[in-house]
């Protein structure tokens, strides 16, 4: 048993001896959850591109406002049509609205002024921003014109008639529209979530699963180097070492997975659910990650191929499994195979810890087949690594 | 000459144990493939079908109005589908359902109130994952009562400031002059060429300079291990110029990475579908992208003191660069700040190139992004010049 904890914590060492691991264990991930959750955690709005071509008057001002008051619909201000242009041509914004030069000017002497709207072609988001611009925009021409057509009847002057069709404009008009939701949305319990929450729960199981493999790289040193030869060659059963061994990827998995939880807790507030169900999909997915890079480190030979492969498996088993972007927004076949990973049951567990308030007992299927994950990776990789440590 | 057989034994070396395949075309190839199965509909919000019912409880002038006039033309024009149903319950029902984006129920004494009498509102009722939907159905509900409101506050104003109640049938009178004074504020749409990359592209490209960083770095790492391994001596002590052993490095980072960046280029349009654009515009792009590359490298490798350390560095500084760089997400999307620091990075550039060919550019659309991409590996290159002379030590 000793034996067994000397050569697992040994492994687990060595991994930060390099001083890059302490970057990709610590820092690399809390970066990730920082970007994710800036750029993704605040909701979808979509955002329209506004500039304003030479002095802003207060009717520009207002229309402005206006827009920006509209939900789903974030304004962001650019110094300039080319600015604006290039926004949306790059797709950082779903359309733009270009307010023209002389805008106010135009309005209150009289003339038909234009407001551009640009979006990319074909873009949809972009035609169906349209809809809620224009309706904006009218609304801004209303007193305009209420106050033309009493000039233009000859009861009061234009300047005079404005304010007064402003405050009628303002005031409650006889027809509304009423807006509500109805239905129950797939997306339901993403309602409640903190804006790190989501980001974490994947991250944590992309990272684990990651560095895990990255450590294989130390296994097959282990073997090059003969390091497992020497060892073999101790009074220790074979057993013993491919046990240690084992030990050490879980330490290493285990180090990064406890780490991200207690990180992204104390740094961001995430909420990881209840602790006692936490705690055993973190252990039982350390024991998958252990199995993968056992695995990994018993077949590959050089620490090139294990690397490459590594990250490839890594980050790409973690997408299919739904570690970058949900599940629910898969197409239907690619959810049936996302099942496959153990990634898929993990966040699956998670999300029932975080979103939806469960507890140990709720997440025992998800456990289950994470158990049968890290049995069957274990129990292959101790098979192989004692095939090729003892031919 | 001296250089090429030096590069030319190293691609033999790092051919034979794989790793230049694994992480020069394997890995990237596998994971914007794996990317583009996954994320490609997701992307640009792709194929959002809008449907809607409307069930018409009045069936006054107005109400009409709104379905025959507001409604349908639209329907005709494809931006949505229409469905009439007779019953407020059922389009509601539809809603909920999901089976339409949004509903739109028209009360009884809705055309009575835009006649003047009493107040009245369309009922738009929309799915609560169809939010987007849900707007568009608030906004053409609201255009359409924009326009009688519009009238309503024109009369408003006119008997306010004549300053007496109107006389009998004077408001209707009115109200063609009203409708007939046109609406003072238009929008003029346009659309702009996209140079927004598909998302196929997107993650082709992504990926495939992400990993160039990793790939390049095996050829300039080869100046280390041969310092490890003891053979840097015997170069020094052979008839070659010094010059030689370096360029000999740095041709080996060069043919792996264009390599590698041709094969994915190629491969990825092939069975991804990605679209890169002009090809002589995309050659100048991945040029650039490779000597940008090389200079990082080569000044991580001309500070570092053994292969490993420098390999670990290197890996560092690309899946950072590439980051914040927007390989992995659109990141100029998150705007302020981290957008502006995207921009320190090459691969925020290189991406940006492929954006301006995606415009429907010729080759000279890539400049100036090109032309900052090599400019950021020209000056890191420089800059490692100055310390390679340390790394030429045995």
């Amino acid at each position: 048993m000793i034996k067994i904890l000397t050569v697992g914590w040994a492994n687990t060492l060595r991994l930060f001896r390099q001083r890059s691991n302490i970057f990709f264990v610590f820092v690399f991930p809390l970066l990730i959850i920082l970007l994710l959750g800036v750029m993704f955690g605040g909701g979808f709005d979509a955002l329209v591109a506004v500039s304003v071509e030479g002095e802003e008057g207060p009717l520009a001002a207002s229309l402005v406002e206006s827009l920006d008051a509209l939900d789903d619909i974030s304004v962001e201000r650019f110094a300039s049509v080319e600015a604006a242009t290039d926004a949306v041509q790059r797709g950082r914004v779903t359309a733009g609205v270009l307010i023209p030069a002389g805008f106010d000017a135009g309005l209150l002497g009289g003339e038909a002024v234009e407001v551009g709207f640009l979006t990319r072609p074909g873009d949809q988001n972009g035609m169906l921003t349209l809809e809620a611009v224009r309706a904006v925009v009218a609304a801004a021409g209303t007193p305009i014109r209420a106050a033309r057509f009493v000039a233009a009847e000859g009861v009061a002057s234009f300047e005079a008639a404005l304010p007064v069709a402003q405050l009628i404009a303002s005031g409650e008009p006889s027809l509304t529209v009423t807006y509500a939701t109805a239905g129950e949305s797939v997306f339901e319990d993403f309602e409640n979530l903190g804006t790190f929450d989501m980001g974490a729960g994947s991250q944590l199981v992309l990272f684990m699963f990651l560095t895990s493999l990255a450590g294989a790289a130390d296994l097959i040193l282990t073997r090059r180097l003969g390091v497992a030869r020497r060892m073999l060659s101790t009074p220790t059963s074979t057993g013993v070492i491919l046990m240690g061994e084992a030990a050490g990827r879980f330490g290493v998995a285990m180090v990064q997975g406890v780490y991200i939880m207690v990180g992204t807790l104390l740094i961001f507030g995430v909420n990881w659910g209840d602790p006692l169900g936490a705690a055993a999909v973190v252990i039982l997915f350390a024991l998958v990650g252990s199995g993968a890079a056992m695995l990994s480190g018993s077949i590959f030979r050089n620490e090139q191929q294990a690397g490459g492969l590594g990250v490839l498996l890594g980050i790409g088993l973690a997408a299919i499994g739904g570690a970058m972007v949900p599940i629910e927004l898969f197409p239907s076949t690619m959810q049936t195979i996302a099942r496959f990973t153990p990634h898929a049951w993990a966040i699956d567990a998670f999300a029932e810890l975080v979103r939806r308030d469960g507890g140990l007992l709720d997440i025992l299927p998800q456990l289950g087949v994470l158990a049968a994950f890290a049995a069957f990776f274990l129990v292959l990789a101790t098979w192989r690594l004692h095939r090729v440590l003892t031919h | 000459m001296a250089a090429l057989l030096i590069a030319l034994k190293d691609l033999r070396q790092r051919l034979r144990d794989r790793s230049a395949y694994l992480w020069g075309i394997v890995a990237p190839l596998g994971l914007a493939a794996i990317f583009s199965l996954l994320f490609s509909d997701l992307a640009t919000g792709a194929a959002l079908d809008v449907r809607f019912a409307v069930s018409d409880q009045d069936g006054g002038a107005a109400a009409r109005a709104f379905v025959e006039q507001g409604l349908l033309p639209l329907d005709a024009q494809g931006v949505f589908a229409v469905e009439e149903v007779a019953s407020a319950a059922e389009a509601r029902q539809k809603a909920t359902a999901g089976d339409v984006d949004a509903a739109f129920v028209i009360p009884e004494g809705f055309s009575a109130a835009a006649e003047g009498n009493g107040t009245s509102a369309i009922e738009v009722v929309a799915n609560v994952d169809s939010p987007i939907a849900g707007q568009v159905a608030s906004a053409v509900a609201g255009q359409f009562i924009g326009e009688i409101n519009a009238v309503g506050t024109a009369l408003g104003t006119y008997f306010t400031l004549v300053g007496r109640a109107p006389e009998a049938g004077e408001a209707e009178a009115l109200v063609p002059e009203a409708m007939a004074v046109p609406a003072p504020l238009a929008l003029a749409e346009t659309t702009a060429n996209s140079k927004e990359l598909s998302a196929d592209t997107f993650y082709s490209a992504g990926m495939a300079i992400l990993f160039l960083f990793l790939t390049v770095q095996f050829g300039v790492l080869g100046l280390l291990e041969e310092r490890q391994n003891g053979t840097m001596g015997r170069l020094l002590a052979a008839p070659i110029s010094r010059r030689a052993i370096v360029v000999g490095k740095a041709l080996t980072s060069f043919v792996l990475g264009v390599v590698s960046m041709g094969v994915l280029v190629v491969g990825t349009t092939l069975l991804l579908g990605a679209s890169w654009g002009n090809s002589v515009g995309v050659a100048i792009l991945v040029l650039a992208g490779v000597i940008a590359a090389m200079g990082i490298m080569f000044v991580v490798a001309a500070v570092a003191r053994t292969p490993e350390q420098a390999g670990n560095v290197q890996s560092i500084i690309a899946f950072v660069l590439a980051m914040l760089g927007g390989s992995f997400f659109p990141i100029a999307q998150a705007g302020g700040l981290i957008a502006k620091l995207s921009l320190i990075t090459p691969h925020a550039w290189f991406l940006r190139g492929l954006g301006d060919l995606a415009a429907g550019g010729g080759a000279g659309a890539v400049f100036p992004a090109a032309l900052y991409v090599a400019l950021f590996g020209l000056v890191t290159g420089g800059l490692a010049m100055f310390r390679v002379g340390k790394v030429l030590t045995p």
